[in-house]
């Protein structure tokens, strides 16, 4: 039998690794080949998956090390810097562009796994003092303790560790009442791309309280939120907290746990919602009185969470790939609805107020409740994931291939009628990669309430090629990229960037995403990072890196932009 | 037709290793069951040594490098010892099945039956093992002569010339570790003073192959099974109750996924589930108050693994005087004790510290005493407490039945 092609990492200097072992200890070093396979991958990024296709080394790191403390960071970085070498700094995660190195050189996976510590919560500050590896489930059930909690958390929160998602802004489902993560965080100890340590809020002034955002000139630490690592490693937090109106634990199933043979059974699912929260379900005939109600819903102020799902349900809320399918086909989801979470804070009657203006909004509108009158076979359905919104658990249980790639887009709801028309038609263009790649925005849009009042909602499409073949993988890369030229052909998106953070390649290749990121942060690693050597390649390319780009590449993306009627860039005159 | 576990390779677990969403919930405790940030992980293996190759979410990736020839075995050398450093506990594979619908679990035991295949695996610690079985027919190497001494004061029916309703399944370490001899005395006490028709293979009781199922050795297992298998229908068992959760899960749940076999015709009980239904008939009936207050740990093969964990609950809740008090992490989010998965054969440092944190965790409930039905728990939990000098008593469930009757 022919033997496979062996894919082989480039190492360190050994004097190099031998620094670094001092730095942290034998035990918290490695370059076993084994270890840093799994360090190499890739999850919801497609290109990812290619270059594993591709037997390409370059995702493939040096080493991997553990550090345990700000100063073993810096030392670390120090030594990076010393011998030029890039490092990556990581907790855990998918986002696959922050994922893995992206140069063909060794590089240095700086990896928090044991900085997971809570370090402080103040009850009188309403905040927390973390490390970077703490996640929302951690935060939250010693915050809950307190009758306090983080005030919105992602689906996916073990996944989710806090410093990653103030690096990259930090949306999540739920954070209708207090905005995204990122207008949430207090402080910062950052380990700069060169080793110094700069503090962030106001306890970077010396005998001050960490208990503000602000300090004595311009707003540093609105530099660091989206900056993906670029501009630093964020090895201390600290973040508000809110008020916790449920139980100090939160409430189990009543049918108790299940067994690895038994985790089928959808009883192990239905939780009850903690004491003081309540959830609806609503159904609409079209999407245009959707997105009216949407709106109305996120202007009156009530509701923590406001989540358009459409027939994502279908595989949020299915438990085999099969049935996943048989409800997609079936249309067992009404193909617009969307859930509000209220949280009662402080007391039954803000509940029921609740209660009383979203019933006026459904009424006004034309939705239908979902309850045990109007399909209660859908709606037991849909508890499955809708609450773990706010009991911290992910929500995705993504029975079929993996989770690929995401877009997304921001403004006002009626963008959700745009994203569908543009995925309608890269869909219609390209052809789908699996049967949900319709559920989401086709359909209907997915939309997140994410700012109180509904100034902004964003909208994202997922697609689920098979990781196993390259040519599905390469369909699905295409879905992307097309839908990403016509919307910001439209002037409409993509709106991560509008939360703070955005990539590579789209930073530089689709320039119309705005000067901002391309001068000022290209400046600023100049200035950050001399040696380029934190994260390069994620978030922003130097003109460098990007005139390095392969002809190929550059090629294809033009076309891909002209089919999407915008002009070809040149990266040769590139700034 | 699809094929039974143990004749399935990595590669028929292709699509699941591909496919790893990277959402890391096999290292986390499921997020509705966090009570405390101290206790949120599940994964002991990468609770120990935090780099990802060890929780389950490493084997997926690994297996997927070794499946498209990524990388050698000399380029990896420590492979192995990553592949056998998990205790094979199973908080991987629910939570993963949750959400993802794949088994990082029995990813790491093909991985592991790859490795036995290939002459890189298992730890040659578990080599002694193995070599004892062959010889013993147990892994403590221990003649077959010693297998029923712990039952020369009981007058217990001899199943393998006997009639018997009930097989009394002993388990190779309840058998033949001294330390442990109350656990299968009081057992067979218990049960013949509940009217049960109770026998024992006694010298001829050969080992499940749970041991060596675990740590890849499918030949072996196999061999062990289908032996057993035969000697069941030759003396046509119907019912077996067992005190160890390894061979429960075995006797139950693996011995049908041996190639070749056909339905099994017995049913199995652990001894807790046993109890229950004894004490739930009136059968047992407890007259002797035990003024504890006792904290439950879940063996991983028995709870996670079979789903057994109520019954153990019921019969502590039935004796009077005990007040149950519980841990953080229980039932299918149990922390594991460490001793599975032939970690405490070949890495007992490791073993032992994870069953010191588990010791930890049950000392916060304010509990004097921990009380579970694994002999392998027991173990490993003894020798916790040993270096610990921690005053907490360690129970076996038979022990406080025993008592309280």
């Amino acid at each position: 039998m022919e033997a496979k092609k062996k894919v082989e990492p480039q190492y360190l200097p050994p004097e190099v690794y031998l620094s670094l072992e001092d730095i942290v200890g034998k035990e918290y070093i490695t370059q076993e080949r084994a270890i840093l396979e799994t360090y190499s991958k890739f999850s919801i990024d497609i290109t990812g998956y290619l270059k594993k296709h591709a037997k390409d080394p370059s995702n493939i790191p040096a080493c991997v090390v553990l550090p345990s403390t700000t100063e073993e960071v810096q030392a670390i970085v120090r030594l990076a810097n010393k011998h030029k070498i890039p490092f990556v700094p990581f907790t855990n995660g998918q986002l696959g562009i922050a994922n893995y190195p992206t140069k063909p050189v060794p590089t240095i996976f700086i990896h928090f796994s044991r900085m997971n510590k809570i370090l402080e919560i103040n009850t009188k500050t309403m905040a927390a003092k973390i490390q970077p590896y703490v996640d929302y489930g951690q935060l939250q059930a010693d915050a809950m303790k307190v009758g306090l909690w983080n005030g919105g958390t992602p689906l996916s929160t073990s996944l989710c560790k806090i410093s990653s998602q103030t690096a990259l802004a930090g949306l999540y489902q739920t954070s209708m009442k207090y905005g995204t993560l990122g207008k949430n965080i207090i402080s910062l100890k950052m380990v700069l791309p060169d080793g110094e340590i700069l503090k962030t809020g106001s306890s970077s002034v010396d005998s001050v309280d960490d208990f503000w955002e602000y300090a004595p000139g311009p707003d540093i630490y609105g530099l660091f939120r989206g900056c993906a690592g670029t501009l630093g490693i964020i090895t201390e937090l600290t973040t508000k907290l809110h008020p916790w109106a449920g139980e100090k634990e939160l409430p189990e199933p009543p049918a108790g746990r299940p067994s690895i043979r038994t985790y089928r059974e959808d009883k192990y699912d239905h939780a009850p919602p903690p004491k003081l929260h309540r959830l609806y379900w609503v159904e609409y005939n079209d999407i245009d009185s959707e997105i009216k109600a949407l709106r109305e819903v996120a202007h009156s102020g009530i509701g923590i969470g406001l989540n358009a799902a459409g027939i994502y349900n279908t595989y949020y809320c299915s438990t085999t790939q099969e049935q996943t399918i048989k409800r997609t086909k079936e249309n067992f989801f009404p193909p617009y609805n969307f859930y509000v979470i209220c949280t009662g804070i402080t007391s039954h009657k803000q509940l029921d107020y609740a209660d009383k203006v979203i019933n006026k909004i459904i009424k006004e509108t034309g939705g239908t409740l979902l309850s045990k009158d109007h399909k209660p076979e859908v709606l037991k359905v849909l508890a499955t994931w809708n609450l773990d919104c706010i009991r911290h658990v992910c929500g995705y249980r993504m029975s079929r291939y993996s989770y690929l790639d995401t877009w997304f887009l921001s403004g006002v709801p009626a963008v959700g009628k745009d994203a569908q028309e543009i995925w309608s038609e890269a869909i219609n263009t390209i052809g789908e990669t699996y049967i949900t790649d319709r559920g989401g925005v086709d359909t209907t849009p997915f939309l997140y309430a994410s700012d109180p009042c509904g100034r902004n909602f964003f909208t994202e499409a997922d697609v689920y090629p098979n990781p196993i073949d390259p040519k599905s993988l390469q369909q699905a890369q295409q879905l992307m990229m097309f839908s990403i030229g016509k919307t910001i052909g439209k002037k409409i998106g993509p709106g991560i960037t509008a939360f703070g953070a955005s990539f590579e390649p789209l930073t530089s290749f689709f320039p119309e995403m705005g000067p901002n990121v391309h001068l000022f942060m290209r400046k600023l690693r100049k200035v950050f990072d001399p040696n380029g050597v934190c994260s390069p390649g994620r978030q922003i390319f130097t003109k460098e890196e990007l005139q390095a780009v392969p002809p190929p590449v550059i090629e294809a993306i033009n076309q891909l932009r002209q089919m999407n009627g915008l002009d070809p860039i040149d990266v040769s005159k590139s700034q | 037709m699809e094929k039974k576990f143990f004749e399935k390779t990595l590669e028929d677990y292709k699509d699941q290793v591909w496919g790893c969403a990277r959402c890391n919930w096999c290292q986390n405790h499921w997020g509705w069951n966090v009570k405390s940030a101290e206790y949120s992980e599940i994964c002991p293996a990468f609770g120990e040594f935090r780099f990802f190759a060890y929780s389950g979410m490493g084997k997926m990736h690994i297996a997927r490098a070794l499946l498209e020839g990524d990388f050698d075995y000399e380029d990896a050398p420590e492979l192995a010892e990553i592949a056998y450093l998990c205790t094979t506990c199973g908080a991987c594979e629910i939570n993963c099945q949750r959400l993802q619908d794949k088994e990082p679990l029995k990813v790491t035991e093909c991985l592991r039956a790859k490795l036995v295949e290939d002459g890189i695996g298992p730890m040659p610690a578990h080599k002694g093992l193995i070599n004892s079985i062959k010889q013993y027919d147990n892994p403590w190497m221990q003649p077959r002569a010693k297998k029923a001494s712990w039952a020369k004061k009981i007058k217990l029916k001899d199943a393998s010339t006997e009639e018997v309703e009930t097989l009394y399944f002993v388990g190779c370490t309840a058998a033949l570790d001294l330390s442990l001899r109350e656990v299968p005395q009081n057992t067979a006490q218990i049960m013949l003073k509940a009217g049960v028709d109770l026998g024992i293979f006694g010298n001829q009781e050969i080992c499940c192959g749970s041991p060596v199922a675990r740590i890849g050795d499918r030949k072996t297992f196999v061999d062990l099974a289908n032996r057993n298998l035969e000697l069941f229908n030759k003396r046509g068992i119907k019912e077996i109750v067992t005190s160890c959760a390894g061979c429960y899960r075995v006797l139950k749940f693996d011995y049908p996924e041996v190639p070749g076999t056909s339905k099994i015709e017995y049913k199995v009980y652990h001894t807790v589930e046993y109890l229950d239904h004894l004490i739930k008939q009136g059968k047992l009936v407890f007259t002797k108050e035990i003024p504890l207050v006792l904290t439950w740990h879940d063996p991983c093969h028995l709870g996670r693994h079979c789903g057994i964990y109520e019954q153990p609950r019921n019969v502590l809740s039935s004796i009077p005087g005990i007040k149950l008090v519980e841990m953080e992490r229980i039932k299918d989010q149990a922390w594991c004790c460490g001793g599975g998965g032939g970690v405490r054969t070949a890495f007992i440092e490791f073993a032992v510290e994870t069953a010191k944190k588990r010791i930890g965790e049950a000392m916060k409930t304010g509990a004097e005493g921990i009380v579970t039905c694994c002999p392998f728990c027991e173990q490993n939990m003894s020798d916790a407490l040993a270096q610990m000098n921690n005053p907490l008593k360690l129970y076996d469930i038979t022990e406080l039945v025993m008592r309280a009757i």
